[in-house]
């Protein structure tokens, strides 16, 4: 204590020698300048000091923000930031090509992406395009050339692939027996030597741009008819170009970036990737005046046939009154090509990862695709259900808005249907007329959401239950007696041929000659006689002025119908009950329309034209319209040809196939 | 020695200030300069003052909009609120010139606009138009939850809030979406890892916090600081609306791996209940909600929510919840005119209230009134025969919105409290046989009615 007492006496002292100091100094000559440098350094260090003040500061507040939006904001799942593709600045691909009986691949730089080993499967020849810049898989297709007609598909394909493509062409089995001269010639203009002597059984592999250099190919020729040529292995190596080079130079516009992403990916779309002349991508058809379908969404169930979504896609956004807002596709299945289409036309694409197998995964994806229709348009009453290997006609839209109020209004109508199951070129004749049916014929139809919400959705098949959802809708459990209304002349065209139920066969004998709409704006004339009770008096009046056909005469033959035109035909057939078909299936089946199940009836009552005339078909006595039959005509009958084996799978595999 | 000492000094910190004055001009460069002076202003804490840059921006905005023919709303809580006060004056003279610039020029970061997601095209050329504006903008997207519910479908991610700024100010759009329970939806805002996380400071948004559910307003178009705008009718219900706007989404992954674990019951007499329970639950929120009558789910149906997204089919009733501050009288008349038969009555509004009401075939709906407490809330039981009470014990909570049936309705926020509180936390297994005087892991024996009240308090029909 008594040592520290003392210290504070020193301070003073101090204090005081530094005042005489500068006492001293400011009585110096020099003093202002010195002042005016101690008044520098002050103000210097204070600068400093603000400075680092303002810095600190401003990091902080910087800092707080970055803090403050870190939090809350960050997306929970942290994104795993994806895994982005190397860029590729390889200037040369490795390509491998195989080809032999049993087994094809194809490998560039190391990566397979072709391999067929499938027993009974992926016979001809395999096509394979790559983008010439970045080396990316542009189309894969397979053609078998063993079989008739499919040389003149892969001319259009080689036809449609732009030119400086890099194709890969490799056979697997055979691919040669139907390989005409065109083909060959199309091939050996690409500069296969070999093309136009390939035959029976040879292996081949080759590798070349299209209308440019080649890149290798080999050969191995077949020494007895019996046996195959050997396996061959191509190994080459292909030179890319840069991507200008590899593009077409459009106007900058939304639409042609849309353009260039498409055909920058996938290949053999044809002139929508013609650098010189695009065919166009958005089509703005006239709107429909007092268009009451503006609103409805529309619902396009797909699979992995893009270019069928393609065709698809473009008569409908070409129809008119469309509203491309309104519609989305729904994808069964993680297909990339499909939704290239889809976003090539600026439309939303919805994917589904596929439940079940079969007939059952078409099924699900029915379901989830209804369901996220109502949910993204929950104010819709209705959707428009399609399906991607339809054209829609020109006038798809107008018909459903003439028509859509019965929907609304008449609970006795299950759906309004575009398709005429019954509707051929022979026996459609009236784009204004619409009948009432009591099947529901699908492919292109439109559902009340009541219907759905209410009655379908909750009870659709589960995906154990290997059900066509179609089939499970015709049911009477579900269809509870109401009605579909269709037009005599289909506003959809049904051009798949290949299918989960479908072929080349079938699509021929059915589908082929069905009767489609091509005049636009066409205004239906009877819609309010369509509601129940009208249709009923409608019916009995046409059954009051028709006449009688001679029913001596055979109904299969061309003399049967007089030749009139624009007359109304009555001829009545047996039929003992309301489930007898017998002698109906047999017309049908001479008549060359739909036999495979019963459709297009309306209380035992068939109603279509022949030879130009209104041709109404009763089933006595089990139609309420067999009161009208004089009693001096005897109803047809027509007994079925004995039974032929397969005679009856046929019509179980067929009639499912209006999916 | 000392004049070089203090020299050398000198010149060192001529150096050292010269060099700081470099580092900060480099600095403003880099940084501020960036932030178009945002942050600058706010360090200075110049918050006074008229603002005119905002006005600007706001009229450049609303011009690129109309230009490619985009409705949106204003729904900007602060405007709003000012607009409130002076709504008559706004609504009586549409196009009248202001005199001052009185919302527009309040200085601020943001201005908030609402765009109904059906009414534009999604076209890029309203970003191309607004680059060349001056405008820089951020799109924040995600999944579409309308799809979430469905079972492996995949969509495109929608877009859910956009900001566009421009010079120190910035509009926030917040897009809304049309949801199956006939109402609005907008999304959370959540940053993407590679997103600018100082665009703005995402933080100050009104919206985007959470997602929201709001009814679909009536707009007004006004002029206001002499820009055309359109507001909702009503700004101060709005407000009130937003306060109360937050939505949760169902669980439907969970409730996915519950029906993986325990396959959903698919009878005909489980798809006629759940229609049942559907068509029940709309009636009774339409009546409840004519009334201005707040509720809930609560027991069976809530847990059916949070677990399966989903009527629970063994259920055989639907339980709602109402705070007992909101019991009206005309409940029971109401239900009874829409068809809803009472069936009886238990405890008193003092205590322990319990409605129940007669729904189509044997479906019932239990109306359950809850008791708020310091530290917690609790509603009653009563057992007809001995008059015995119980009281359900539930943590505090508040309320959210949810989508469920193809219905806007409450559920607890802090849900999982919620359940656990009342079915423990085995609430993840389906139970069959449940005795709600004793199965609730939270019920509590509360005496026994005295006799003489027994009229009153136990009514059955």
């Amino acid at each position: 204590m008594d040592e520290w007492k003392p210290n504070p006496a020193v301070k003073p002292h101090k204090k005081r020698s530094w005042y005489l100091a500068w006492k001293y100094k400011l009585m110096n000559q020099r003093a202002l300048r010195k002042l005016c440098q101690t008044g520098a350094v002050l103000f210097l260090l204070v600068t400093v000091i603000v400075n680092i003040k303002l810095i600190l500061d401003t990091r902080r507040a910087a800092y707080e923000e970055e803090e403050e939006s870190a939090q809350d904001y960050d997306d929970e799942m942290l994104n795993v930031e994806v895994p982005r593709h190397p860029v590729n600045n390889k200037k040369v691909l490795d390509v491998e090509v195989y080809s032999s009986r049993s087994k094809v691949y194809v490998a560039v730089d190391g990566t397979t992406v072709l391999e067929d080993e499938a027993r009974e499967q992926g016979r001809g020849i395999h096509v394979i395009v790559l983008n010439q810049a970045t080396g990316h898989v542009m189309a894969k297709r397979v053609f078998d050339t063993y079989s008739p007609h499919e040389d003149e598909a892969m001319v259009l394909f080689l036809n449609m692939v732009a030119r400086g493509r890099i194709l890969i062409f490799t056979i697997k089995d055979e691919g040669s027996f139907h390989l005409k001269e065109t083909a060959k010639n199309v091939l050996k203009s690409l500069g296969s030597q070999v093309a136009s002597f390939l035959s029976w059984r040879d292996m081949w592999t080759f590798v070349g741009k299209k209308g440019g250099e080649v890149y290798g190919e080999k050969h191995a020729k077949s020494p007895a008819l019996s046996t195959w040529g050997d396996p061959v292995l191509l190994k080459t190596e292909v030179h890319l170009t840069s991507v200008e080079d590899a593009e077409c130079h459009w106007p900058d516009t939304e639409l042609n970036r849309r353009r260039k992403r498409f055909c920058s990916k996938v290949e053999g779309y044809g002139s929508v990737c013609s650098c010189k002349d695009p065919t166009p991508i958005e089509f703005n058809p006239d709107p429909l005046k007092d268009n009451k379908v503006f609103d409805v969404p529309v619902a396009v169930i797909a699979g992995n046939r893009p270019n069928y979504l393609y065709r698809m896609l473009r008569s409908l956004l070409s129809a008119q009154g469309v509203n491309p807002q309104m519609i989305t596709v729904f994808i069964d299945g993680y297909y990339e090509e499909p939704m290239d289409v889809v976003e090539l036309f600026g439309l939303s694409g919805i994917q589904h990862t596929p439940i079940s197998i079969k007939n059952a995964r078409v099924s699900q994806h029915y379901k989830a695709s209804l369901t996220a229709t109502f949910n993204l348009f929950p104010d819709a009453k209705f959707a428009v259900v399609l399906e991607e290997d339809l054209d829609i006609s020109v006038d798809f839209f107008s018909f459903l808005s003439q028509s859509i109020h019965l929907l609304e209004e008449d609970e006795s109508l299950y759906c309004i249907s575009a398709w005429n199951d019954q509707g051929y070129e022979h026996t459609a004749e009236d784009p204004s007329l619409l009948y009432r049916v009591e099947t529901m014929p699908g492919l292109g139809w439109v559902l009340r959401k009541s219907l759905y919400k209410d009655e379908l959705e909750p009870k659709w098949p589960t995906p154990e239950k290997l059900w066509d959802w179609d089939m499970w809708m015709r049911m009477p459990e579900q269809r509870k007696g109401r009605e579909c209304i269709i037009p005599d002349i289909s506003r959809s065209y049904h051009f798949g041929i290949v299918g989960l139920n479908m072929n080349g066969y079938f699509h021929e004998a059915y589908f082929k000659k069905h009767k489609f709409n091509t005049v636009p704006n066409v205004q239906l004339k009877n819609v309010e006689s369509l509601r129940k009770d009208n249709y009923e008096t409608e019916i009995h009046r046409l059954l009051g002025e028709a006449e009688v056909l001679d029913h001596s005469k055979n109904p299969c033959e061309d003399s049967f119908v007089p030749d009139t035109e624009g007359r109304v035909y009555v001829m009545f057939i047996r039929m003992e009950q309301e489930a007898d078909f017998t002698t109906w299936t047999q017309l049908a089946k001479c008549l060359h329309i739909w036999d495979l199940d019963v459709r297009g009836n309306h209380k035992g009552l068939w109603r279509l034209f022949r030879k130009k005339n209104h041709f109404l078909v009763v089933g006595v006595p089990a139609s309420p319209y067999s009161s009208k039959k004089p009693s001096s005509v005897t109803p047809i009958f027509m007994e079925p040809p004995a039974k032929e084996e397969g005679a009856v799978a046929v019509p179980a595999v067929a009639a499912a196939e209006q999916t | 020695m000392q004049k070089i000492n203090r020299n050398v000094v000198l010149a060192l910190l001529s150096l050292t200030s010269l060099v700081f004055l470099l580092f900060q001009l480099c600095y403003y460069k880099f940084y501020l300069s960036q932030k178009n002076g945002a942050a600058f202003s706010k360090v200075r804490g110049s918050q006074s003052g008229q603002d005119s840059t905002r006005w600007h921006v706001v009229r450049k905005f609303l011009g690129l909009l109309s230009s490619h023919n985009i409705p949106v709303y204003l729904i900007d809580p602060l405007i709003l609120g000012l607009v409130d006060k002076d709504i008559e004056q706004i609504r009586s003279s549409p196009d009248g010139p202001s005199p001052e610039c009185k919302y527009f020029c309040a200085p601020r970061d943001f201005t908030t606009f609402a765009l109904l997601d059906k009414t534009w095209k999604h076209e890029v050329g309203l970003f191309r138009t607004a680059e060349k504006m001056g405008f820089q903008w951020l799109k924040i997207i995600n999944k579409d939850p309308r799809l979430d519910g469905m079972d492996d479908l995949s969509g495109m991610e929608i877009p859910l809030h956009y900001i566009f700024k421009l010079a120190s100010h910035a509009i926030h759009l917040v897009v809304f979406y049309e949801r199956s329970g006939n109402f609005l939806w907008h999304g959370p805002l959540r940053l993407k890892q590679h997103m600018d996380r100082k665009f703005v400071p995402f933080r100050k948004l009104h919206f985007g916090r959470y997602p929201g559910a709001y009814e679909k307003p009536e707009l007004l178009l006004v002029s206001i600081d002499d820009l055309k705008v359109q507001i909702p009718k009503n700004p101060s219900s709005f407000l009130q609306e937003m306060s109360h706007s937050r939505f949760l989404e169902c669980r439907y992954r969970e409730a996915r791996a519950f029906f993986q674990l325990y396959p959903d019951d698919a009878s005909l007499d489980a798809v006629e209940f759940r229609k049942k329970a559907k068509s029940l639950l709309h009636l009774a929120a339409l009546t409840l909600n004519n009334l201005g009558v707040k509720f809930w789910l609560s027991s069976g149906t809530c847990l059916g929510w949070y677990r399966q997204c989903n009527v629970i089919p063994h259920s055989k009733d639907v339980d709602l919840g109402i705070f007992i501050r909101e019991y009206k009288a005309d409940i029971i008349p109401a239900f009874q005119k829409a068809g809803l038969p009472l069936k009886h009555k238990f405890g008193k509004v003092e205590d322990s209230l319990e409605l129940s009401f007669q729904g189509e075939d044997d479906v019932k709906l239990d109306i359950f009134f809850f008791y708020e407490e310091d530290d917690h809330i609790w509603n009653g039981g009563t057992q007809a025969k001995s008059g015995k009470k119980f009281k359900y014990l539930f943590p505090k909570f508040t309320l959210c919105w949810t989508e469920f049936v193809e219905l806007k309705v409450h559920v607890p926020c802090e849900t999982l409290q919620y359940v656990e509180a009342n079915y423990g936390p085995e609430w993840k297994v389906p139970v069959k046989t449940w005795d709600w005087k004793s199965s609730p892991s939270n019920v509590q024996d509360n005496g026994v009615w005295p006799v003489d009240e027994w009229d009153d308090v136990i009514q059955i029909y």
